[in-house]
């Protein structure tokens, strides 16, 4: 019988994907005199945070082996929810601790049809997605909640220790969300239910509790998210997030966790959402116009995606041998 | 000694009903502490519903289950656990890409005292999986994720997390069927070291040979249904058969030896990276040919680059005296070959559709040239093969997922048989079917080489190919070692090749 080392294991746990990080900044650092400078890198974590934050929903959610389509809608509601409250005299840190809750709400009617109704992950959400974004355009009119006061501004925009609020608000999920997902029986138990649902039921783990509980955390942090993009951008537009769930997968994906769950994690989407962040600051500062810098991330990450695949295939053709 | 025959476990008429089928009519099962009880039973007997029940997969609908004379109510896994009852599942549960010590404790991490939320108390889960690791002697790092082990380890990594808990009944649900022989005495080994703990352990299993050396007493389910409970010393392997399949099967297995016809298949050369080396064979009509080896020989190798999915480094194949110019299944099935692979179903069947779906895959063009199709003719073909083919099954419509191994077998061979192959490779073809399905399939296969097809034939049973083929070809380590006649067939000589041990074959 082999006996498998220890030490590859160990060395595996580092994400492949963080080489191709570094090779981005590498790469900006050396063409673009402006992209290697703490100022630039710090601007580059405050336009990153709210990526970071509704990529966990949806990591949190791939990792079961499922999705969560209506975290872009998600974050418009909330955004605007807090934003009405806040316009209608409601004290600031109650609003946004609404704000939440109707995230956490939100959540909680995905997880409950998917979980306990049995439905279908993508026509839940799917249906769901919509359901939430017309709803968020009913309450306003269609129209944008406008600016506010500094209070609410500061989760946006306001700085502390010499740091924007913003990155710390990441920062801090970002902690949270690892040791969840790393040192906690619930951690355990959603990558479990990603790696198989029979085997988590024969495991006596309450599957079911774990989807609900996972898609209500899913719902929470796109509420976070949908609030602070409000106060960074100092107005709740009702279509604010949309598009945020597609940018949220492929920062999952690249950081290395697959549609089929149970592999991959928080760290790995960290660096994903970093390395769409960064790209998108470096070709910003090459000059190049928004579409094209879409059409380039885009090229980008298929680039990134193969050479994963073609890694993995390496790696089986080895193995075979 | 009087503990070994306390009865430790007690189930009194249990009953669990399916939507239209009665799957335990009453079935009653006496274990004593200590003893390696078998459960006996084709696939359908009730068998794997009854272990569910005990380890509280399934609920029942009827009956009593007593536990050191006390009755007892299991309502879930975690109730099974703590009346110390441990399960082996048939097929592996472990998730791949977390590591053996997850695995192990999965749903039970050991945990740190914090009120808000559980922290799993990672030292102590891989100090104890270590320990408990070393105590049966599974030499497997407990940080190794799960898919870089073998069969083997993977099986071992089952058994551990089946003792990871303090178990008094463990449940072993055919646990030797990937195993090679070397690991089977290594498990049998750790169920007499259990049996000395005092441990009771439900055996499941179809290998009658392994019955006699490891079981001591059998209780054999037929349909549902409490059969009999007897002593293995004193009962001959053809009573436990006829008790399982409620006949006497005269002759397993079958076979008219009929004048060979022309070559079929012609294989030259044929070398496939490390796995396959320089491996060159012939096929006639009306033929059986079998490949016995080790797992991973590279028998499947070879049926897998017939067939086209593989493609070889060097090396042709002839079909017919004619060579095949591009190797990919499409041509394959295009020359008449059929494959009824080992992995039904992955690779055999489309679990998830019907079995007149299943059949007409494979010859959609055929059947429906004009591209639409036309489910009263799916329905006759169908119809037709399961007369043929004696496949059971309430009607055509049924999702193959819920037939028997037996009957999915048949099903894979009616789509070759509708392609009208002329070459059929069958690999592992009786692998988990029991033994009334498997003498029909031994006769389905009698049947095909009378009518003139050449058949190629893989199998790990020496006793099946021996039986059942007109000459066999011995594979180790990726090539041909040797080649026997039937009139030579030496099952000690067979196997000395099978294992390299064997002289060169003259």
């Amino acid at each position: 019988m082999v006996n498998l080392i220890n030490s590859k294991n160990k060395f595996k746990k580092v994400p492949g994907i963080l080489f191709g990080l570094l090779a981005v900044v590498c790469i900006f650092s050396i063409t673009t005199p402006y992209f290697f400078t703490l100022n630039n890198f710090i601007n580059i974590l405050e336009q990153a945070s709210i990526l970071v934050i509704a990529s966990f929903a949806m990591t949190l959610t791939i990792l079961l082996g499922k999705i969560d389509m209506s975290i872009g809608s998600i974050m418009s509601l909330t955004g605007v929810v807090t934003g009405l409250m806040i316009h209608n005299g409601m004290p600031v840190w109650i609003s946004v601790f609404l704000g939440v809750v109707a995230g956490a709400l939100l959540g909680m009617f995905n997880g409950y049809l998917i979980s306990y109704q049995g439905f279908d992950f993508w026509i839940v959400t799917f249906s769901s997605m919509g359901i939430i974004q017309s709803l968020a355009l009913v309450i306003t009119n269609g129209a944008t909640v406008p600016g506010f006061g500094n209070d609410f501004r500061f989760l946006g925009d306001g700085s502390l220790f010499g740091l924007p609020v913003i990155v710390l608000i990441a920062s801090g999920i970002t902690i949270l969300l690892v040791f969840l997902t790393l040192r906690t029986t619930f951690g355990s138990n959603v990558y479990s239910v990603g790696g198989s649902e029979q085997i988590s039921k024969y495991a006596g783990i309450n599957t079911e509790a774990i989807v609900f509980k996972t898609y209500i955390l899913s719902g929470i942090l796109a509420g976070i998210a949908g609030i602070v993009l409000a106060s960074k951008v100092n107005s709740a537009s009702p279509i604010a997030g949309s598009g945020y769930e597609f940018d949220a997968i492929a920062a999952t994906l690249i950081g290395g966790t697959p549609f089929e769950g149970g592999r991959g994690g928080i760290v790995g989407t960290l660096i994903g959402a970093l390395i769409i962040a960064i790209l998108m600051n470096g070709l910003n500062l090459y000059g190049f116009t928004p579409p094209i810098q879409f059409t380039l991330i885009g090229f980008i990450i298929v680039l990134i995606i193969i050479i994963d695949v073609l890694n993995e295939k390496y790696k089986a053709k080895k193995w075979g041998k | 000694m009087s503990i070994k025959n306390d009865v430790i476990l007690r189930l009194e008429n249990i009953t669990k009903e399916f939507p239209g089928v009665l799957a335990l009519d009453r079935v009653s099962l006496e274990v004593k502490q200590g003893e390696v009880h078998v459960l006996l039973g084709e696939n359908g007997a009730g068998k794997s519903t009854l272990m569910k029940i005990l380890c509280g997969v399934y609920k029942k609908d009827g009956g009593k289950i007593f536990i050191d004379n006390k009755e007892v109510t299991i309502n879930g896994v975690k109730d099974a656990e703590k009346l110390g009852i441990g399960i082996i599942h048939q097929e592996f549960n472990l998730l791949p890409f977390r590591d053996i010590a997850q695995n192990i404790y999965l749903g039970k991490e050991p945990r740190k005292n914090l009120k808000l939320v559980d922290v799993i108390d990672r030292s102590v889960m891989y100090k104890k999986c270590r320990e408990l690791l070393d105590s049966l002697e599974i030499n497997i790092n407990e940080y190794a994720l799960v898919k870089d082990l073998g069969v083997a380890q993977k099986q071992m990594v089952e058994i551990a997390k089946a003792l990871s808990s303090e178990v008094k009944i463990l449940i072993m649900d055919e646990p030797t069927a990937t195993l090679t022989k070397n690991e089977i005495d290594k498990l049998f080994n750790i169920i007499l070291q259990l049996k000395a703990k005092g441990v009771s352990i439900i055996y499941i299993s179809h290998r009658l040979e392994e019955i006699k050396i490891i079981g001591d007493r059998v209780t054999v389910l037929r349909d549902g249904k409490y059969i009999g409970t007897v002593e293995v010393c004193d009962t001959s392997t053809d009573e436990l058969v006829k008790m399982m399949v409620g006949r006497k099967i005269e002759n397993l297995y079958t076979r008219t030896y009929n004048k060979i016809g022309k070559e079929a298949l012609r294989v030259e050369g044929l070398t496939l990276n490390k796995r396959i080396r320089d491996v060159s064979f012939k096929i006639h009509e009306g033929e059986i040919v079998g490949f016995y080896g080790l797992v991973g020989a590279g028998r499947t190798e070879v049926a897998k680059t017939v067939f086209g999915e593989y493609k070889p480094d060097k090396g042709s194949i002839y079909v017919f005296g004619r060579k095949l110019s591009k190797l990919t299944p499409t041509e394959a099935v295009k020359n008449k070959i059929g494959l009824l692979p080992e992995d039904r179903k992955e690779e055999g069947l489309n679990i998830k559709m019907s079995v007149k779906q299943n059949i007409v895959q494979a010859s959609l063009k055929k059947v429906f040239p004009s591209g639409i199709l036309k489910e009263e003719l799916e329905l006759e073909i169908s119809k037709k093969y399961i007369k043929e083919l004696n496949i059971a099954t309430p009607d055509a419509h049924k999702i193959v997922k819920n037939l028997s191994g037996g009957n999915q077998q048949k099903v894979v061979l009616a789509k070759w048989l509708l392609t009208e192959s002329d070459i059929i490779i069958f690999d592992e073809p009786t692998r988990g079917i029991d033994v009334g399905a498997k003498a029909e399939i031994y006769e389905i296969m009698d049947e095909l080489a009378k009518k003139g097809r050449a058949i190629m034939m893989i199998s790990s049973d020496i006793k099946e190919i021996m039986g059942l083929t007109d000459r066999i070809y011995v594979m180790y380590q990726g090539k041909i070692v040797a080649e026997f006649d039937h009139q030579n067939y030496n099952q000690e000589k067979i196997i000395s090749f099978a294992i390299g041990k064997g002289e060169k074959h003259g």
